[in-house]
């Protein structure tokens, strides 16, 4: 792939989105994914991390990726220009059960950084062609500050539509933040969406999702209607290497989207 | 097919056979210690040490392998080019477990979803020449895990130490190409005789007693028991179980550059080491010795069999001799089975 | 007898609760082995043995256990390990009460596996012998003739800074006059020297059973495992493995007490303790110290002193 554009998402500057092309026509067409699936990208001489598709499956031409810069290979995608080259292998992982969320409501709750693979996920939905497949979205999308938000942009287009309720919140505001100031758990609490037929998928670092679960239990919602997409470290991304299995599944091939219902029965190992 | 092969022509049959292949058998770098390499000549093979350190599986997963090399040059992409296997292959002196344990790496690096392109074509074109146990030691426990000192499965060719001669039986269709090999002679009926006694012999010997029968079940009872509390205290997170182990198959892939020229590897890694599962955000969900003895165990006594139908342990007990603590793994299914208490005693507390 | 002395002093310090944790050698599944173990209750310490088959050292445990009062079973070479962990603030919190055991120089169990012919299933030890039992083969073997190399050279059996002792001193004699590879190490030249090292580690296979038994090696982070800076790859390449093992010998030098834990633990038999060995002895040539013999004496290469002597630092 090439890299097209790249831009700061965050003030902190950790987090840098990429919008990499296809080098071959034949690939731009034969590259079918859902949103929730995974790339392996390559750096020659570096190395290889999975990231999360950004973008979604209508965004035909080009893959979005946001990095979060923490290493050896996220920091060579960090410094990397428009025009280099990056290896891919992909999509890999089985992505948000779409079928299942078919005629149900669905809940999305995001904190930080990890809301790339969700953003992917309701822009698949808001497209015109997809989005009688789902009745109500309600998003709450929550940061620690303003400036740490992903897709401002986007996320400023959401807040227009009627047929979305998106619910953005920070842990601390700054003088121009007009939205709420609050966790996302408590925030969901206030704003109590129902349970009935309605799928919640909830993507955050583990402190948030520690606080949120209680709340949508509360909430009524069902283990099997709560999914996650988890995170592990990885290498092959294919099941091959063994690193990342929670008991006998792995999440780069089995997930890494899972239900509560199936976590319950493995071991706590994630 | 039953062949005799007289010993003394061991040797050339050997240097006949490099003529057209690459032969890979247990080498011994210096007392007491073997392992499994691509022979040049025939003087190197050593099958003295029944339990060679490292097993037959480096044949077909090296422990360190370029997967691809890459240049760039200028302005144009990487040239990335890759190792392609010349000749064929023959494995020789393999024991019955190390086979078998072959085909259980094989069931996760060739599924349904994703081939293992570096192993399966390694496997593909190998022929397997395997060897039976005369005189199995005390660690062995192939028995127990549904092989045996003479258990045939996944060998090409079998070959039986008669004592001046190996009886040579031809089991696959790889094999039956061996039936024109002119060292072979035809076997008579007091060579079969023989084999099967040593056979016999040799199966008798075998520990059948250690309870892997029923170990999945047990295990999924155990996951937060307070065994492994202390089951993981001895162990000090090395990785001699898991490097010498026949089956185990984890690895990680880094990246190796000088400029433009570079190449990316695959090693072995092992799930004792505590870096294994850490993650970017410095998140370990193995913190301890605790879960990363856990995983091993459950690894191959639970989530291999639920995923595959069988333990991924093929009783050579090499974990058992070379661990420099002394974790012995027959007293941790004791301890985990049913059978606690009766039938096998067990030590551990 | 000194395993029932050391039996019943485990029960008493367990029983009065001196000690929360015991850790000591237990009798297990293989003959010419102990293996640690983690005793608790008083009634546990019946499963204490003491014999010539305790190689490890199990002050590599003390990290793992540092929230608990532990007792601890050392030899002299242990106990000067404590020593010198000691001086590097590893206990702050709970030091350990050592049990000494002065050493009667262990068995190389790899040695007598090469004696004899066939798999040893039994090896009991009588006075100066080792009766050693296969399927096959009964022999008797001269104990003294099949020692560890740095059990033969060692001069400081007594564990003098245990807190109690178990048995009598032993004379503090060494067997041979420096230790056996060390001596064939110094007649060779260096082009022999290096060829010697690349042959012993060319059969590494970087489990690093060597680190994980050594005492000293308690970093949160090996330099192995360092991803910025990747010092080293983690294949099997020649200048992998020699910068491995160089490494590791030199983060030992000055605080080493030659235990030979490390060769004990090495899978493919590398004769880990010639390079130790030798570091200690330079070391002992050129700053008269020896790890952990004096409580207080200060490591000389983690220290710093105006009075120092040595020319390259004037």
């Amino acid at each position: 792939m090439i890299l097209k554009k790249a831009e700061i998402e965050t003030s902190d500057r950790l987090l840098r989105t990429l919008e990499l092309g296809f080098k071959n026509k034949e690939d731009e067409e034969s590259f079918r994914f859902i949103p929730g699936q995974f790339c392996e990208l390559s750096i020659l001489g570096k190395g290889e991390a999975p990231f999360g598709i950004a973008s979604s499956p209508i965004e035909k031409t080009a893959l979005k990726f946001t990095i979060n810069k923490a290493g050896v290979v996220t920091t060579a995608l960090h410094q990397i220009e428009a025009g280099s080259e990056i290896g891919i292998r992909g999509p890999l992982g089985n992505g948000y059960p779409i079928d299942f969320f078919e005629g149900k409501n669905l809940l999305v709750i995001g904190g930080g950084f990890a809301f790339t693979t969700l953003r992917s996920l309701v822009a698949y939905y808001l497209h015109p062609e997809n989005r009688t497949k789902v009745k109500q979205i309600t998003v709450v999308y929550g940061a620690r500050m303003p400036g740490l938000l992903l897709y401002k942009d986007e996320l400023l287009e959401w807040e227009k539509r009627d047929d979305i309720k998106l619910v953005t919140t920070v842990d601390w505001g700054d003088k121009d933040w007009k939205g709420k100031v609050g966790l996302v758990p408590n925030v969901l609490e206030e704003i109590a969406p129902s349970s009935e037929n309605t799928c919640a998928v909830i993507c955050g670092p583990p402190i948030m999702i520690k606080f949120t679960f209680p709340k949508l239990v509360a909430l009524r919602f069902p283990n099997e209607r709560i999914f996650t997409s988890l995170e592990k470290r990885m290498k092959c991304g294919i099941g091959k290497c063994g690193r990342c299995n929670i008991g006998h599944l792995y999440v780069c091939k089995d997930g890494p989207v899972f239900s509560y219902a199936q976590l319950e029965k493995l071991p706590k190992d994630y | 097919m039953m062949f005799n092969l007289d010993k003394k022509d061991f040797d050339h049959f050997l240097k006949d056979l490099l003529e057209t292949h690459d032969l890979f058998a247990p080498v011994q770098l210096t007392e007491g210690v073997s392992v499994f390499k691509k022979i040049d000549n025939p003087g190197e093979v050593s099958l003295s040490q029944l339990v060679p350190q490292k097993s037959a599986k480096e044949v077909f997963f090296p422990q360190s392998e370029v997967m691809f090399r890459y240049q760039i040059a200028g302005n144009q992409g990487p040239t990335v080019s890759e190792q392609k296997i010349e000749r064929e292959r023959i494995l020789l002196g393999a024991r019955p477990c190390d086979i078998e344990a072959i085909s259980i790496i094989e069931k996760v690096f060739t599924g349904e979803d994703y081939t293992d392109v570096y192993f399966a074509e390694k496997r593909k074109r190998t022929t397997i020449i395997g060897l039976g146990c005369n005189h199995p030691l005390s660690t062995c426990f192939c028995s127990s895990t549904g092989g045996g000192p003479f258990n045939r499965a996944g060998s090409d060719l079998f070959f039986t130490d008669l004592g001046d001669a190996y009886f040579v039986e031809l089991l696959t269709e790889k094999g039956m190409a061996f039936r024109v090999n002119k060292f072979f002679k035809e076997a008579d009926s007091e060579d079969l005789g023989l084999m099967k006694e040593i056979e016999d012999k040799a199966s008798q010997k075998v520990d059948r007693t250690v309870p892997v029968e029923g170990i999945e079940k047990r295990l999924d009872l155990m996951v937060e028991s307070p065994f492994w509390d202390r089951a993981h205290e001895k162990c000090i997170g090395c990785g001699v179980c898991t490097f010498l182990c026949p089956t185990c198959h984890c690895f990680d892939i880094t990246d190796e550059a000088v400029n433009q020229k570079g190449q990316r590897v695959r090693n072995w890694d092992s799930c004792l080491f505590p870096i294994y599962s850490l993650e970017t955000s410095g998140h370990n969900p193995r913190p301890t010795g605790r879960e990363r003895t856990r995983q091993r165990l459950m690894h191959k006594f639970n989530y291999y069999p639920k995923n595959f139908g069988r333990v991924a342990c093929v009783g050579c007990g090499r974990c058992i001799l070379y661990c420099p603590v002394q974790f012995d793994i027959r007293e941790a299914l004791v301890y985990a089975s049913a059978k606690r208490g009766k039938g096998r005693k067990g030590k551990f507390k | 007898m000194v395993q029932q002395q050391l039996r019943e002093k485990a029960k008493e310090l367990l029983s009065n609760k001196t000690v929360d944790l015991i850790i000591g050698f237990g009798e297990w599944t293989l003959p010419l082995r102990t293996t640690p173990v983690f005793i608790r209750t008083p009634e546990g310490a019946k499963s204490l043995v003491w014999n010539s088959f305790c190689e490890n050292n199990l002050t590599a445990y003390l990290h793992k256990f540092s929230r608990l009062k532990v007792g601890l079973v050392v030899k002299g070479c242990d106990a000067r390990s404590v020593t010198a962990l000691s001086l590097e603030k590893r206990f702050p919190n709970h030091p350990p009460l050592l049990i000494g055991i002065p050493c009667q120089r262990l068995v190389d169990r790899k040695k007598v596996k090469k004696a004899v012919k066939g798999e040893i299933l039994q090896a009991v030890e009588q006075g100066d012998l080792l009766l050693v039992k296969g399927e096959n083969f009964e022999v008797s073997l001269k104990r003294e003739d099949f020692l560890y190399a740095s059990c033969r050279s060692c001069a400081h059996r007594t564990p003098h800074q245990a807190h109690i002792l178990i048995g009598d001193p032993v004379e503090e004699v060494s067997l041979v006059d420096a230790h056996p590879e060390v001596s064939k190490l110094e007649g060779m030249s260096p082009e022999e020297r290096w060829s010697f090292f690349e042959k012993e580690t060319s059969r590494c296979i970087r489990c690093y059973a060597c680190r994980e038994a050594c005492p000293m090696c308690y970093c949160a982070e090996c330099f192995v495992d360092s991803s910025r800076p990747r010092w080293i790859e983690k294949s099997l390449s020649p200048s992998d493995l020699a910068f491995y093992h160089i490494v590791r010998a030199f983060h030992q030098t000055g605080r080493c007490s030659g235990c030979g834990a490390c060769e004990r633990a090495c899978p493919m038999d590398i004769r880990l303790t010639f390079l130790t060995q030798k570091l200690n002895q330079e070391v002992k040539d050129l700053y008269g110290f020896e790890t952990g013999i004096q409580p207080e004496a200060a490591p000389p290469l983690s220290t710093f002193d105006p009075e120092d002597e040595q020319e390259f630092i004037k």
